[in-house]
């Protein structure tokens, strides 16, 4: 398919809290408000109105994938909602080019009253599949499932992890120019999303564009090649997947954070060798600054913490004071930090931060860089305790 | 068009959009829409085809009684018609023909359609609710193929009745042959009520109410248990106004008394109850009305998701 694309230029969209007038008698004086031409604008926001998404502008284009990424009811399905054409823009244009695959509410369509088997036929057509397509592929839909025994059994008869199972292999059967993912990798038991989720990487690497949104930060860091931020519908970050990442973590942090004291200030951080590890490995954090006065005892000049994306939380602190490792003088600094990555595969943002051990608060801005750790497949598990084999002789 | 530069991958230059030309705003005239309508229409025949198979299948999935069900509206009309017939040969002292229980059998499965079309139809969208807010597909859709459902319903009175015409005395003529013409124009006019009440519904949920009750109340506005001629010259002329009432009559007419609808007919009172014009005001209710409805939900298609 021939320029695939997603484009979002300048679209706001306004949204109304409270009631909408529902009957006649709410209607009329509206309507009278309306022909006199005093009533709202669809442009402007009038009492109650709130924007849901404010002046958002990008583009995605084949091999490009997008991760939006910020807290509840930051504006990211609204977004996706617009692109899918549910819903309209109030300002600004947005459009997807070619097929667009949604892997949105994968079981929206199904009849309870209806067979897996049926379900599958009208689900399928509902999302756009061709009749001939879904017959072709309705055995490969239905391996992926895993539920071929209750195939004609009545959908209603299905636990919510069969439905929710079906209905995403449906999904991922789809041929799309572009697709478009909101939240459903949490779908059914671990095995099957690993299962949806190489389907997920598979689709997206084949080259069409791509759009997610995700509150598992460990798969944007791991499919996104672009990434954007948003909090109450406005673009806080734009960049690459660890930028808008680091960003959005360290809101979260916001509370701990008081104004830059200025007596340490970081200048850069960066992994030396690259973003990517195998696990058990060794590697070096080269982390540049200043301090401006000699340091008291209660100065952590460099706090380290490490963070898991695919749980948000805090999974290793240290800091030079805990090692015993004191900087030179007040002045420039380059430390090396080393370290061993006895972590399980996956995305961990490590956050390099000073803090005033009387008051706990940081005082300086901490700043952050993305860990990727490949598989050393040596162990499976959430830790890697190095396992050592020997035989005893007797 | 508004270009947004793309530099590099991997960078999340794809996201720094530059500025240019403000966005477009077009706004489609009368007839691209329905050209897009039409264009939405056939793009979605398969999704058509599978909720019409839906909406039939739920419906005789655990009914006893099954494909009976078509007949049992039909047969009630028939049924209140003949009582109300039997009261009034009584009184007038003219005596029950017939012919006149086929004109009613003939016009009661066309009316069960149409009360049956508005019913499915109205809340078509709103009973859709989770199709509508979280699924994109052109919305007619759902009005349309509630309609087809129903419409699978109705054949398979109409051809039980149409069997069971002979008996009642109706004999083969060419007039016959206005049936189908008379019955597309019923369906075309129930697609027309149907999309529009349908959108209707969804900016104001009284509407659904409105409709039962005009359904309700319309068998008596609407030439079914009687005959139009039996309310007078005037009133023929004021019953006639109702769009539903000519396909009727005209239905009666055609296959009860071999009348060729180009041609006015009178009644034994001697005044014209039958004028050939009907027809045109019928086709014009259908097919315009089909046309300015369809534009109607196409263009406020776009906020059902918000209002629903």
């Amino acid at each position: 398919m021939k320029d695939a694309r997603l484009l979002f230029d300048r679209v706001w969209k306004k949204f109304h809290r409270g009631q909408i007038h529902d009957s006649l008698r709410d209607l009329i004086p509206d309507l009278a408000k309306r022909l006199v031409g005093r009533g709202p604008s669809d442009k402007e926001l009038s009492e109650g109105d709130f924007w849901a998404v404010r002046d958002l502008s990008f583009e995605v284009r084949a091999g490009q994938t997008l991760g939006i990424i910020g807290p509840n009811g930051s504006g990211k399905s609204t977004t996706l909602k617009m692109l899918t054409r549910i819903i309209q823009p109030s300002r600004g244009y947005c459009e997807a080019t070619g097929r667009v695959g949604t892997l949105i509410e994968v079981s929206a369509g199904f009849h309870g009253d209806l067979t897996g088997r049926e379900n599958v036929y009208l689900q399928g057509a509902i999302m756009g599949m061709p009749k001939r397509d879904i017959v072709r592929k309705f055995d490969q839909i239905v391996d992926f499932s895993g539920i071929s025994d209750a195939i004609d059994t009545p959908v209603k008869r299905y636990s919510s992890g069969m439905n929710a199972r079906l209905g995403f292999s449906i999904a991922a059967h789809l041929e799309p120019d572009i697709l478009i993912i909101d939240e459903v990798l949490a779908v059914g038991d671990m095995s099957f999303q690993e299962r949806a989720f190489g389907r997920i990487r598979d689709l997206a690497n084949s080259g069409i564009p791509v759009i997610m949104v995700s509150h598992q930060l460990d798969r944007i860091a791991e499919m996104c090649t672009d990434c954007i931020l948003l909090d109450q519908g406005a673009v806080v970050t734009r960049g690459t997947a660890a930028e808008a990442i680091a960003a959005y973590v360290q809101s979260h942090d916001a509370s701990r954070m008081v104004e830059s004291t200025g007596i340490v200030m970081f200048d850069n951080l960066c992994l030396e060798g690259g973003g990517t590890v195998r696990s058990g490995d060794h590697f070096s954090v080269r982390i540049t600054g200043r301090t401006s006065v000699e340091l008291g005892d209660h100065i952590e000049p460099i706090l380290v913490r490490v963070r898991s994306l695919r749980t948000g939380g805090l999974i290793f602190v240290s800091g030079s004071q805990w090692r015993g490792f004191k900087l030179p003088s007040p002045g420039p600094f380059d430390v090396c930090l080393r370290l061993q990555a006895n972590l399980p595969p996956g995305s961990y943002m490590i956050e390099v931060a000073a803090e005033d051990l009387n008051i706990h608060e940081d005082i300086a801005s901490a700043t952050s860089v993305m860990l990727r750790v490949t598989d050393s497949r040596t162990f499976a598990g959430h830790i890697q305790l190095n396992a050592g084999f020997s035989v005893v002789e007797s | 068009m508004t270009t947004i530069e793309l530099e590099r991958r991997n960078s999340g230059a794809a996201v720094r959009e530059q500025r240019l030309d403000p966005p477009p705003d077009i706004r489609p005239t009368f007839l691209e829409d329905v050209r897009q309508i039409v264009a939405d229409i056939r793009w979605s025949k398969n999704l058509i085809y599978q909720l019409t198979l839906r909406d039939i299948r739920i419906k005789y999935k655990q009914a006893v009684f099954g494909f009976a069900w078509a007949l049992l509206m039909p047969m009630a009309v028939v049924g209140a018609g003949l009582a109300v017939r039997f009261a009034i040969a009584f009184y007038s002292g003219k005596g029950l023909a017939l012919g006149q229980i086929a004109g009613m059998a003939v016009k009661a499965v066309p009316w069960a359609f149409f009360v049956g079309c508005l019913n499915v139809a109205t809340p078509s969208l709103v009973s859709n609710v989770s199709l509508v807010t979280k699924i994109y597909f052109p919305r007619e859709v759902l009005p349309l193929s509630a309609i087809l459902a129903q419409s699978v319903d109705s054949l398979i009175g109409g051809l039980i009745v149409a069997c069971l015409l002979p008996f009642l005395g109706v004999i083969w003529s060419w007039q016959l042959l206005w049936a189908p013409v008379l019955l597309v124009m019923l369906w075309f006019l129930a697609l027309a009520f149907g999309l529009f009440l349908s959108c209707a519904n969804i900016f104001f949920r009284d509407v659904k109410y409105i409709v039962q009750v005009f359904l309700t109340f319309g068998i008596f506005i609407t030439p079914v248990m009687l005959d139009v001629s039996m309310y007078g010259p005037t009133g023929s002329r004021i019953m006639m106004l109702n769009p539903v009432a000519p396909i009727l009559e005209g239905l009666r007419l055609a296959i009860v008394h071999h009348q060729n609808l180009l041609v006015p007919r009178y009644s034994p009172d001697g005044f014209i109850f039958w004028r050939p014009w009907y027809l045109a005001y019928t086709a014009l209710w259908a097919f315009g009305g089909l046309v300015v409805s369809a534009v109607i939900f196409h263009r406020s298609e776009r906020r059902f998701a918000e209002l629903v």
